[in-house]
């Protein structure tokens, strides 16, 4: 059955991934983070412990994240769009790219080290959205 | 002249009579004493094993650390019973604030966990045929070899401070190992991405250097710190950003993520650790302030030279992306600082007016 993105069943689902595919994450290394995306009005919170996605859940307090990811869905569907067109983000929508080139997505963070632990952990974080490439997914 | 130990072992009576008496069978067992609170001393989530903070419990925990280390200047680990005459090594850096982050087992834990190898894990394919063109491939050259001797000097400047840190502090020199480590990975990456497939490497850099020495060369080790791992590390941070964003293949785009990866466990280690020196010695933020005017003076002539702004325009499509890129990258350098309690550095800092001067030219 298709998931639909944006959706908390799609973060579900991403997080579902970084089990099923345990060896890729773990790979990559330790990512002890829980962060914001931020999808027009709409925050999903991630957490990651050790390997694994831990918990996803639609946040209300950015406050008690590390960093947001913020950006408008029009965006966010085009990010996961080419994810689906190249089995993983082309260098054009990376989240690297996206938040570093012309600011399109915005980097929002409390603190410096905050911050930071999105740059710490950056190849665990587009991993964990290139896996969307393996979902049955409805774009709305 | 090598160290001469005071007693000629093989020759000593009483030396010989006690390992005459272990061959007999008569053990002393002197040694066997529990030291040290007992705690758990286990993994606290199975996933992530046995880590430096799991064992730093009770009695080994660096908490119990005093500020000044008068009691052991041997070799002898932190938490074992020091019998007497243990010879000094000399160590010259035996303060605590001087050294501790907090942060600092979790960054070495993390470093070994998030590795990667150069030869095999760098898509190198990915640059046959070159997907760019030669103008593009030789401006990511130029910017290779700078980074390749900020790599090395990056080893120099973790290997010039560790041997002369106190045995006391080990979860610290372990990281500075682990940034030896990573700082050669650096040079080594960007010297096979300057050689691959019949390249080159470009010219040295004279303001890099000057940046470098004046980094290397640091009176202090809080101040070396604050320049390597806070100054330095921001910005080779951002140019694997950089480098990953503006990048037209995989090679590129995993070269410059790991590079980004790395290099923030450096900037995370120097935030942590000049915050935890100033709030033991709040008297030491001139000091340290002195001496990041000098090294972002030097900065300001790596980020003007020609042979790195004109490979960044090469490859970044023109002068307003660089300037661009400077500012935000200087914009959270200086909140690093001030996260640091560094205050705010924009005023003072050579990299305020250098910014406005780009920022003139690129409107």
């Amino acid at each position: 059955m298709a998931v639909r993105f944006p959706s908390l069943e799609f973060f579900q689902a991403l997080k579902q991934r970084t089990v099923d595919d345990k060896a890729r994450f773990e790979k990559l290394g330790y990512c002890d983070t829980a962060f914001g995306v931020r999808i027009g009005a709409e925050l999903y919170g991630v957490a990651f412990e050790v390997y694994e996605c831990t918990r996803v859940w639609r946040a209300a307090d950015a406050g008690e994240l590390d960093f947001v990811l913020e950006a408008p869905p029009e965006l966010w569907r085009e990010m996961v769009a080419a994810i689906l067109r190249n089995k993983g983000a082309d260098a054009a929508h990376t989240l690297n790219t996206l938040t570093h080139v012309g600011d399109r997505m915005k980097l929002v963070a409390q603190d410096a080290e905050g911050e930071d632990k999105y740059y710490r952990f950056m190849a665990s974080l587009q991993e964990f959205f290139d896996q969307a490439h393996n979902l049955q997914l409805e774009i709305a | 002249m090598a160290y001469i130990a005071p007693k000629d072992y093989a020759a000593d009576p009483e030396v010989v009579a006690k390992i005459l008496r272990t061959v007999s069978g008569q053990l002393e067992l002197d040694w066997m004493k529990r030291v040290g609170e007992p705690a758990a001393y286990r993994p606290s989530q199975a996933a992530r094993g046995l880590t430096l903070d799991d064992i730093n419990q009770g009695g080994y925990a660096p908490d119990k650390l005093p500020e000044v280390i008068r009691h052991n200047f041997s070799m002898a680990p932190r938490g074992a019973l020091l019998p007497p005459g243990l010879p000094s090594l000399g160590y010259r850096v035996n303060r605590k604030s001087d050294v501790w982050a907090d942060v600092a087992p979790r960054l070495f834990e993390e470093a070994k966990s998030r590795r990667w190898a150069p030869a095999r894990d760098v898509p190198w394919n990915a640059l046959v045929p070159l997907p760019h063109d030669e103008r593009h491939e030789l401006a990511l050259r130029q910017l290779a070899t700078g980074l390749i001797s900020i790599g090395l000097v990056a080893t120099d400047v973790a290997a010039s401070w560790e041997w002369r840190m106190n045995q006391e502090f080990h979860e610290i020199k372990y990281l500075l190992c682990a940034q030896m480590f990573d700082a050669a990975r650096i040079s080594e990456a960007f010297r096979k991405r300057a050689l691959f497939g019949g390249g080159s490497l470009g010219v040295d850099s004279r303001p890099l250097g000057e940046l470098l020495k004046s980094i290397f060369l640091s009176d202090t080790y809080p101040e070396a710190s604050a320049a390597m791992n806070l100054t330095l590390f921001s910005v080779v941070q951002a140019l694997g950003r950089h480098w990953a964003a503006t990048a037209s293949n995989p090679a590129d785009t995993y070269l410059g993520t790991q590079l980004a990866q790395d290099a923030t466990r450096f900037v995370s280690y120097g935030v942590d650790h000049v915050r935890s020196h100033l709030r033991a010695r709040p008297q030491q933020a001139e000091t340290l302030g002195e001496h990041l005017d000098l090294v972002e003076n030097a900065l300001v002539g790596v980020l003007g030279a020609p042979e790195t702004i004109e490979p960044l325009v090469l490859v970044s499509g023109g002068f307003a992306p660089v300037a661009g890129f400077y500012a935000r990258t200087l914009d959270q350098y200086f909140r690093r600082c001030a996260a640091a309690g560094l205050g705010d550095r924009r005023d003072a800092s050579a990299l305020t007016p250098f910014l406005r001067m780009l920022e003139g030219d690129a409107s």
